[in-house]
């Protein structure tokens, strides 16, 4: 039934969404932090989306044509792989022999607006969310 | 004897669950990089009464692209979630008032 | 829906007859008889039930049937049903009135 499915649809979207947002928050949190676990300084993640043909069935297998409405999910977390930036500062802890420190490579700036488009983009699935469980409300209404 | 009351506005209402079902995956993917819209054509598909279950999935034109390869419109799809919901309220008052219509010409018939 | 409830009831006034089921068989106006007319309501009453349990088993398996469809195939169910109610009423008084008659 496409509105059940649809339900499905809108789901995946904020949770995608969610998991971006998570991520982008975790960037702003950690954009100074000289020392990870791993070794070195934080580097930016970044969520990459692929379109999701599995959530689109709602338990059905005439719903899985191709394009006949597709999910979302985040398809790979990317690390960023460039140099950290080199900050003159002899007497931090982290200074290396030359007196440089490695500093996460970020923007915070760029960050914000992705935070901003992250959330819009949950808020418009939350709509669509809304819409189609109006129309579900409506196809109930023939019963009256 | 009734197989067919209300029989278009059935199918009108279809299309447009149809039809929503796209948009929310058009919303969904906004940002999924090489995603085009999808759609169907709705006024074709409608008249077309024989076209049994669902109807053929196409791609609009005009959508600008952007780097990603994607060309989702936020705009166009926050329009037609409205849009579709409205029609499918209005289609439903419809069949709603066709059904009650028989209803009462058949009760009407009791007394005569 | 009660489908062999029904059948029991127009077998039921086949039987309460004195001659056997003349009346019943004898051309209307129309020129088909009592049996005929309640034979196709029961019909069409039947056809829609089989189609609305159906619609709401295919529903129910998630095979692509829309919620909306389901329920309008359950109404026009319910509507045949309404239907049947009201000619098998007429036909009952119509009986009665001609057996009235042959007194």
């Amino acid at each position: 039934m496409s509105l059940l499915s649809a339900l499905s649809i809108s789901a995946s979207g904020m949770s995608a969404q969610r998991q971006r947002t998570e991520l982008l928050v975790e960037n702003l949190a950690n954009s100074d932090t000289t020392r990870t676990p791993e070794g070195g300084p934080y580097r930016r993640k970044d969520a990459v989306f692929a379109a999701d043909p599995s959530v689109a069935q709602f338990s059905s297998l005439f719903d899985s044509e191709m394009g006949s409405g597709t999910g979302v999910r985040v398809a790979q977390v990317v690390t960023d792989t460039r140099d950290p930036e080199k900050r003159y500062l002899p007497g931090h802890p982290d200074a290396d022999q030359d007196g440089y420190v490695a500093y996460p490579r970020m923007n915070p700036a760029e960050d914000m607006v992705d935070l901003l488009g992250a959330s819009r983009g949950y808020q418009a699935n939350v709509s669509a969310v809304s819409a189609v469980k109006d129309m579900i409300q409506r196809s109930l209404d023939l019963f009256r | 004897m009734f197989q067919t009351l209300a029989l278009n506005t059935e199918h009108y209402m279809s299309l447009l669950s149809a039809r929503q079902k796209l948009v929310a995956s058009n919303i969904a993917n906004a940002d999924t990089p090489g995603y085009h819209t999808q759609d169907i054509n709705f006024q074709a598909e409608f008249e077309n009464a024989l076209s049994g279950q669902t109807p053929a999935v196409t791609e609009p034109e005009g959508l600008a692209v952007k780097p990603d390869g994607n060309n989702v419109d936020i705009d166009r799809e926050a329009r037609l979630l409205a849009e579709n919901a409205l029609r499918f309220s209005i289609a439903s008052n419809f069949a709603r008032s066709e059904l009650n219509s028989v209803k009462t010409a058949i009760q009407e018939g009791k007394s005569a | 829906m009660n489908i062999s409830g029904l059948k029991s009831s127009l077998s039921q006034i086949q039987t309460d007859l004195p001659a056997p089921a003349a009346p019943l068989q004898a051309p209307t106006a129309a020129g088909t008889s009592f049996k005929d007319i309640l034979s196709n309501a029961i019909g069409e009453v039947e056809s829609a039930s089989n189609n609305a349990a159906e619609s709401v088993q295919q529903f129910l398996s998630g095979s692509g049937e829309d919620l909306h469809s389901t329920i309008l195939a359950t109404q026009r169910a319910d509507l045949e049903f309404q239907m049947f109610m009201q000619v098998r009423n007429k036909v009952v008084s119509a009986y009665q009135e001609i057996m009235k008659i042959q007194m």
